[in-house]
């Protein structure tokens, strides 16, 4: 597979060919073009890909019985080359007929494509409602209707119209260097996908060093988190030997051995892309979906596959705040003892209340905001904020001076101002200062999520302040001033 | 020279375990809190503790992570993230753990050895034993521990010790800012109590200073920095520094 480089030609495109497999049901979060593994889109999917992934597992597997290689590109998609396979199937059709079949047997809905490239062969997948298979040789064929949209790359794909390329057929039929030359390396790139061909050649033999990792337990790890650790250091290994050697891997296999014999390998999109957290997380995945807890692991081995002159690209998974090594071991070191989802970052979010203004997203998986924090939010409450937040809101009486609970009628009006409070069944003090009622009406369109509450802010004789919010008759205390 | 150093160790054994830090320099703080910190800064290796959890904790180290410090908070599963970055502390450069559990120990240990501040609630009180190992850990690693509660060795200690909200009446207005004086006491060059108004938070959510120069009143700190009765007492020891300062 590793010798399909040779010149751009038929011969060495009908010489590989591309089975893909695609899972509808994990992609409905991703909007992402076959090919774009590099955008940030796939960095704001990651943490759901997160859990895709462990869930697709099961998938792969079934896939894996027909192909020990399965590459997995993102979760819900994965790939294989057909040659040897096919040859024992009796042939392509009947291997993409056998592998549906399997997968939906196991309770999965799913399309297969199969053409000359990964990127051709994706289309293929979603060609129809359940896939088709371009024969070889007619994958240029195949492209050439499509519209330049599908290549995934907004610049281009708005720039190409206007000047009168409106299909792959079209944008193939331009000299490669002269799209090279015209658009960059990114119109390169579209060229060599247009044409049917991978996006770039792939180094035609693979070095004499051996670049792989590996790493031995001794004892075997029971749990997946030193596991998990380890991958780490070892993917960091990785990268410098390659980053030595002048390449970039465009897939990295990752292999574990278990102590009773078994071994599962899987192979995970890198593009040169990943960082080392993020290879620790694909094993995260590959053993979260795999082990049943039994066996201890023995053996974790990572082999950069597909080898590419390094370009340079480089990923932060943080933007221009991304963990050193040293932060990001240490939030590893501290997964290992609580548990992953224990270890988190906070992400600004949007919202009225506070308590939905921060969004906690585990270290290593990258996070989104539902709410975005960018919008006015009117009737959000100012700057400025509380320093304790409560996750969930306490429970609290507030009284008049006569000992009766405050209400808010319809209009907005209390019954009194309000002169005691108890929080969460603590001692009553004073109130010194208050504020409010602040109605706000939320999602009154949606049933299911409508509030209506008043809201207060209310200052007590110890100096505290609180936020505090009257739903349906019961006083809460969404947050602390202190 | 060997018998220069021989001596001041025999002298003063405590100081001189104190002088030795292994993280050299200093963490910036947001300039109000600058004068209330000796060197002006969070010492790397010290410990220095804020009173209960408050924006005081947040806003200690705010300054270092707008320069570029990392920040772990342990133990604060209500910390308000947005008051933080009002104060001006990156929320891309914080870390949480929220319930670090019986193992706080470690978690705390570990996380001194990646962060720069880390920023802990004690669930319960450590014995002296733990506390030394903590210690030694941060003086190890060149971090800073910032302890919201108590901690008997601590280097240098702060507290709110009075607090006034401004822009609510009954009624009316809203929570504009609140002014807060600040209580800081020390071992070592820290050992003057000192004390300076702040706005905590201001009405943007930043903290800033109402009045620029810290007081400083030796007389007063003899009379309460020994008290083993904890911050309760300095709300009368703030009445004094006001009346002298």
């Amino acid at each position: 597979m590793t010798s399909a480089a040779g010149p751009p030609g038929s011969r060495a495109a009908a010489a590989r060919r591309v089975l893909i497999l695609r899972c509808p049901d994990w992609l409905d979060h991703t909007v992402l073009a076959p090919e774009d593994t590099a955008g940030a889109s796939s960095i704001r999917s990651e943490r759901r890909a997160g859990e895709a992934a462990r869930e697709f597992e099961s998938v792969v597997a079934i896939v894996g019985n027909f192909c020990p290689h399965v590459e997995v590109l993102r979760p819900g998609v994965c790939a294989i080359a057909t040659r040897g396979p096919a040859r024992y199937f009796g042939g392509e059709a009947e291997l993409a007929r056998k592998i549906a079949e399997a997968v939906c047997a196991g309770g999965f809905t799913c399309q297969v494509g199969i053409a000359d490239s990964l990127f051709a062969a994706g289309l293929a997948a979603r060609a129809g409602p359940t896939g088709l298979l371009v024969p070889p040789g007619e994958t240029r064929e195949f492209l050439a209707g499509l519209p330049v949209g599908v290549l995934g790359m907004p610049e281009l794909c708005e720039l190409l119209p206007r000047l009168g390329i409106e299909t792959l057929g079209q944008l193939a039929a331009l000299p490669s260097a002269e799209a090279a030359s015209r658009f960059g390396p990114e119109g390169k790139l579209a060229s060599r996908l247009a044409r049917g061909l991978e996006p770039r050649p792939l180094i035609p033999r693979p070095p004499a060093a051996d670049l792989s990792v590996r790493q031995e337990f001794d004892p075997p790890a029971e749990q997946s988190e030193p596991v998990i650790f380890a991958a780490k250091a070892l993917a960091d290994q990785m990268h410098d030997r390659l980053a030595a050697a002048g390449f970039a891997c465009i897939r990295v296999q990752v292999q574990v051995c278990c102590e009773d014999g078994r071994e599962l390998s899987r192979l995970w999109r890198h593009d040169g892309l990943l960082s080392a957290l993020a290879v620790a997380e694909r094993v995260r995945w590959q053993l979260d979906g795999w082990r049943d807890g039994a066996a201890g692991i023995t053996l974790l081995r990572l082999i950069p596959d597909q080898l590419v002159r390094a370009t340079g690209r480089q990923l932060a998974l943080w933007g221009d705040s991304a963990p050193s090594d040293r932060v990001a071991r240490a939030a590893i070191r501290v997964q290992a003892m609580l548990g992953h989802a224990r270890v988190t970052r906070p992400v600004l979010a949007g919202g009225r209340r506070p308590a939905e203004q921060m969004l906690l997203v585990p270290f290593g998986d990258a996070g989104e905001p539902q709410l975005p924090p960018d919008r006015p939010w009117p009737g959000r409450i100012p700057a400025p904020s509380p320093a304790t937040v409560f996750g969930e809101p306490l429970t609290a009486s507030v009284t008049d001076d006569f000992g009766q609970p405050v209400s808010v009628s319809g209009r907005a009006q209390i019954s009194a101002p309000p002169a005691w409070l108890s929080a969460d069944g603590g001692p009553r003090r004073a109130v010194t200062a208050w504020a409010g009622p602040w109605p706000v009406t939320e999602r009154w369109w949606d049933p299911a999520q409508a509030q209506r509450q008043a809201r207060f802010q209310l200052v007590t004789e110890d100096g505290n302040a609180w936020l505090a919010a009257l739903r349906e008759g019961s006083w809460r205390l969404e947050a602390r001033y202190d | 020279m060997g018998a220069g150093v021989a001596e001041v160790i025999a002298l003063s054994p405590v100081r001189h375990q104190d002088d030795v830090l292994t993280g050299e320099g200093m963490l910036p703080v947001v300039p109000a809190l600058r004068d209330l910190l000796p060197g002006g800064g969070l010492q790397r290796g010290s410990v220095v503790t804020s009173g209960d959890w408050g924006l005081l904790s947040l806003a200690l180290a705010a300054g270092a992570v707008s320069d570029g410090a990392w920040c772990a908070i342990a133990g604060v599963p209500a910390a308000g993230l947005r008051a933080a970055a009002e104060a001006g502390m990156d929320p891309d450069r914080v870390l949480l753990v929220p319930e670090p559990g019986s193992a706080w120990p470690q978690v705390v240990a570990s996380l001194l050895d990646g962060f720069d501040i880390v920023l802990v609630r004690l669930s319960e009180q450590p014995s002296a034993q733990l506390r030394h190992k903590l210690e030694a850990a941060a003086r190890r690693y060149g971090s800073v521990l910032l302890v919201a509660g108590d901690w008997p060795g601590a280097q240098s200690r702060l507290a709110v010790a009075s607090t006034e909200w401004t822009g609510i009446g009954t009624g009316y207005g809203r929570l504009r800012a609140r002014r807060a004086q600040v209580v800081a006491s020390g071992r070592g060059a820290g050992e003057r109590l000192r004390s300076a108004w702040l706005w905590l938070p201001g009405p943007d959510g930043a903290v800033t200073a109402v009045v620029g120069t810290a007081v400083v009143g030796a007389a007063v700190a003899e009379e309460i920095v020994p008290g083993a009765g904890g911050y309760g007492n300095y709300r009368g020891v703030a009445e004094l520094l006001a009346s002298s300062g």
